[in-house]
């Protein structure tokens, strides 16, 4: 699987992320990208019973949250539990707005990010000035404060019985008529779908840009080294901001969506499940492995459902994976073919 | 406000204080000699809980054996602990020690919703409704064997860092690891050593505590990021000044609590580390060790 | 090239560092230091274990807060700024526990020693543009070229972590050379490596200083410093005690009395 993987950054002389071989193997990914989109777009025609589509959903939702957590913990080497703060806080704040001065869904999701986007480089400013562990303990308590001003703060929350009555706009397609097609129902799980896989794909790509690029390379240098990327130029600080406020950003705008799906937000937005589950993604993806991690989230979001197992049941099994891998393969799938093409070039070494 | 009134808040948030101080010291002796941020610490806490009531209620044994069995029970599980799953992990990156614990409490707390389920349990001792009664103080017996109980683990403690060699030992790690290496210290025994007491402690508070308040799996969840936040407000590493830090915390949100809402006394701890953060990072009493 | 003033002032040193003084715990690891190095000069600093060489750099580079004093390359003052800060003004430096990018490759490493250097900002980074193609094959050809040079063109393409502990200090040297640096700080260049890779790092050196960087080094081995540099100055417990060029130090009696009556010769005091 050549991916996008932290540590094999672009490549000289095309500073587009070429990976290996010519051209045609460029085209070629692309092409499966966009294959894959495609057959993923079609997802309701096929198979268009709600509880597919509700998984459908979820997975999308996984996927630009896992990827956000990877962002920061996989490319920039920062453990962050801030991730469900940011989905939490857009959501409510899309959700404020709409009910309370009557904001679209889009504008409010959209200010929603950016709220949370203002939240992450506050919290990444002032911990990191002290250190990466301050930085990961303050995460967390941001989160968990979150969490008690939502259930708690009733003023500004309404607090544990939250916010209910979110209604998706109707979207108007035009030149398509009057049909059912031309229009755009949000409040429909098939055109909600639609909607999530749009901004996961938007959204994703943006990220793989960004890693591809030479911000990404940067970002990775700091986790790898960071005494030689100081050395060389490159400033700590304002890369892991762009890393946290990115994900916030991202993590903001798509918690502002979600909770229209829900129709209600409140605080089990901020539950601690969502935090867990992404680091599993993140964990057995390989933290800074692009397609291992959004690979890892599609069959996490998917799987445990059809097995059906009970939520404590699986958060056992979740927790007992986690313990494996950092005892045992810390680096997660990413991390094992890494490993094995490094083998592979050190086989290849002169004596 | 009266001065009977603002007795009581004091004294019971001193009562309080002092087991966030026992959860927080381990925590923070956890840190200091191993580096790692246990985020375990709070199922601990839970699992002796659970275990007190379970030794008294099935068991029939009396109150202050549960708190021996347990206490003692929480030392070797703090041993077993280090050998199964923190020595492994104690030389590499900090991240993976945090998520190897956070891996074990939600093994913990989930396996303890499956297997017990969520009903909330109560210890009945023969303490259980005993009141002294000072003046106008209403003083919980069980609170206040909680307190005695704590302090002396504090005394007995001080007296373990400071004046024996296996407590120095702990320190010299915590202060500078290559130098307590040169000297000869052996940092396997000192790190044992370290999580051995600091889950004792947890136990301790567990068993303090299962007939205080009810026993569910959720209850560590609640204390462990305040004491997480008490470790950063009174120094990284630093033990003393985690249970300092603790015990003033526990008094702050007494007295709030006589005042505000009780949203704001649980928010209280988290705005109090941000400030400390902002103003004086290394915490209110420094970092008795490197970070 | 050697010999032009970059600083534009005429008679100003490249680099000066006035006062410098650093303590520890009570302890002084440097008290009130002060040298120069002058533009495509070769300054060597040595002295016995203990005596604040590591200190010295590591505050002159941004990596440790000095207590006292200040520095300046060309007309910036330096003092009290980030690491990065100081890389950018055009201090390079390489580290005594040799530090590479283990995972990426050698090109992609000298790659990322570059690109914060050529003035391309994040939105140049994303868009992805013709600018920011051409300083991209620029760097990748001078990269390649560096790699020939130091002789570690054959793993161009290899991780860095299979390198050997020399090949690693040529790749870091390497590094250096891709920021154009008025500046670069060696740490121990040549500890640990055997004769013939100290032959090929100082030739590395010395292209390094050809291609118009001056060079403070940092050495235990004396026979290395005093081929190499034209100005050695000897540290004794974060003191000063010599400096001049490497014949008057060789007879110095406070440089010999340092080094604890032995000869300043044959270096390797681990």
């Amino acid at each position: 699987m050549t991916g996008n993987r932290a540590g094999a950054g672009p490549h000289a002389p095309v500073p587009r992320r070429g990976g290996h071989g010519p051209v045609n193997g460029r085209k070629l990914r692309a092409a499966a990208v966009m294959a894959g989109l495609a057959t993923l777009a079609m997802l309701p025609f096929w198979v268009g019973t709600p509880y597919a589509l509700e998984l459908g959903i979820t997975a999308a939702l996984f996927a630009v949250l896992s990827t956000g957590l990877n962002l920061v913990y996989g490319y920039t080497g920062l453990l962050s539990f801030a991730q469900v703060g940011f989905f939490g806080i857009g959501g409510y704040a899309s959700a404020l707005l709409a009910v309370d001065a009557g904001w679209p869904m889009f504008a409010g999701a959209l200010a929603g990010g950016l709220l949370a986007t203002m939240f992450g480089i506050l919290i990444g400013y002032t911990s990191l000035r002290l250190s990466r562990h301050a930085f990961a303990i303050v995460s967390l308590s941001f989160a968990l404060l979150c969490l008690i001003v939502a259930r708690d703060w009733v003023s500004l929350t309404r607090g544990p019985m939250g916010v209910p009555g979110l209604m998706a706009p109707t979207l108007a397609v035009r030149g398509l008529g009057d049909s059912d097609l031309a229009r755009l129902d949000l409040n429909r799980p098939a055109d909600f779908y639609g909607l999530m896989l749009a901004y996961a794909a938007i959204a994703l790509a943006l990220v793989h840009r960004l890693v591809g690029s030479r911000i990404g390379r940067a970002f990775v240098a700091i986790k790898l080294n960071q005494p030689v990327a100081e050395s060389q130029g490159i400033d700590p600080l304002r890369h892991r901001l762009l890393a946290i406020g990115l994900s916030a950003l991202l993590t903001g705008i798509a918690g502002g969506l979600y909770v229209f799906h829900l129709t209600i937000t409140d605080p089990s937005v901020f539950d601690f499940y969502y935090t867990e589950t992404m680091l599993i993604m993140v964990i057995i993806g390989g933290p800074g492995s692009f397609w291992g991690v959004l690979t890892a989230s599609l069959l996490f979001s998917a799987v445990p459902d059809l097995l059906r197992f009970t939520t404590d049941l699986r958060m056992v099994l979740y927790g007992a994976v986690l313990i494996a891998a950092m005892l045992v393969f810390p680096g997660g799938f990413g991390g094992w073919i890494e490993a094995r093409r490094a083998a592979r070039s050190r086989r290849r070494m002169p004596a | 406000m009266e001065p009977g009134l603002l007795l009581q808040l004091l004294i019971n948030g001193l009562a309080l204080g002092v087991i966030y101080a026992l959860i927080a010291m381990g925590l923070a002796l956890i840190f200091g000699v191993l580096e790692i941020v246990n985020f375990a610490h709070g199922e601990l806490y839970m699992l002796a809980a659970m275990a007190a009531y379970f030794v008294t209620s099935d068991l029939h044994t009396g109150y202050w054996v549960s708190i021996v069995l347990v206490t003692a029970g929480g030392f070797c599980l703090g041993v077993v602990l280090y050998e199964l799953l923190l020595a492994p992990v104690a030389g590499r990156s900090f991240e993976r020690s945090i998520l190897l614990t956070l891996g074990l409490s939600m093994v913990l707390q989930n396996g303890a919703v499956f297997l017990l389920t969520t009903t909330p349990r109560m210890e009945i001792t023969r303490y259980s409704y005993s009141t002294l009664v000072v003046g106008d103080l209403r003083l919980p017996v069980l609170r206040l064997n909680a307190l005695g109980l704590a302090l002396s683990a504090f005394a007995i403690l001080y007296f373990v860092l400071h004046r024996t060699r296996s407590g120095k030992a702990m320190r010299g790690v915590a202060q500078n690891r290559a130098a307590a290496l040169m000297v000869g210290i052996d940092p396997r025994a000192a790190a044992r050593l370290a999580v051995a007491i600091g889950v004792g402690l947890s136990g301790l508070a567990g068993a303090a505590l299962a007939p205080v308040y009810s026993v569910h799996p959720a209850m560590g969840f609640a204390f462990v990021f305040k004491a997480f936040a008490i470790i950063i407000i009174g120094g990284l590493g630093n033990v003393s000044g985690a249970a300092l830090a603790a015990v003033m915390l526990g008094v702050l949100e007494s007295l709030a609590g006589g005042f505000l809402p009780p949203a704001f006394v649980d928010a209280l701890a988290f705005v109090l580390m941000i400030l400390v953060l902002l103003l004086r990072p290394q915490g209110l009493f420094g970092r008795g060790v490197r970070v | 090239m050697t010999g032009t003033a970059l600083t534009g002032t005429e008679g100003r040193p490249l680099f000066e560092v006035r006062g410098l003084t650093k303590r520890y715990y009570g302890l002084t690891a440097v008290a009130d230091l002060g040298f120069t190095v002058p533009d495509g000069g070769i300054v060597g600093l040595i002295g016995p274990n203990g005596s604040g060489k590591s200190t010295t750099i590591d505050c002159i580079s941004g990596f440790q807060a000095a207590d006292e004093g200040r520095w300046f390359l060309g007309c910036r003052e330096l003092s009290g700024r980030k690491p990065h800060v100081h890389a950018l003004a055009g201090l390079a430096r390489t580290f005594q526990t040799v530090r590479a990018y283990d995972a990426m490759s050698l090109l992609d490493n000298l790659a990322t020693a570059a690109q914060a250097h050529d003035g391309l900002g994040w939105w140049q980074a994303l868009r992805a543009g013709p600018r920011l193609l051409h300083a991209e094959t620029e760097a990748a050809a001078r990269a390649r070229n560096l790699l020939d040079i130091v002789g570690l063109a054959d793993h161009a393409e290899s991780p860095a972590g299979i390198l050997s502990y020399g090949q690693r200090k040529l790749l870091a040297i390497a590094a250096t050379m891709m920021t154009r640096p008025r500046l670069v700080v060696l740490d121990e260049p040549v500890a640990g490596v055997n004769p013939t890779m100290i032959r090929r790092i100082e030739t590395a050196i010395r292209a390094l200083n050809e291609s118009g960087a001056a060079l403070l080094i940092v050495e235990h081995n004396i026979d290395f410093i005093m081929n190499l540099c034209r100005t050695v100055i000897v540290l004794e417990q974060g003191r000063k005690i010599a400096e001049g060029p490497p014949a008057s130090i060789r007879e110095n009696p406070r440089v010999l009395a340092a080094y604890l009556g032995g000869s300043p010769s044959a270096g390797a005091d681990a």
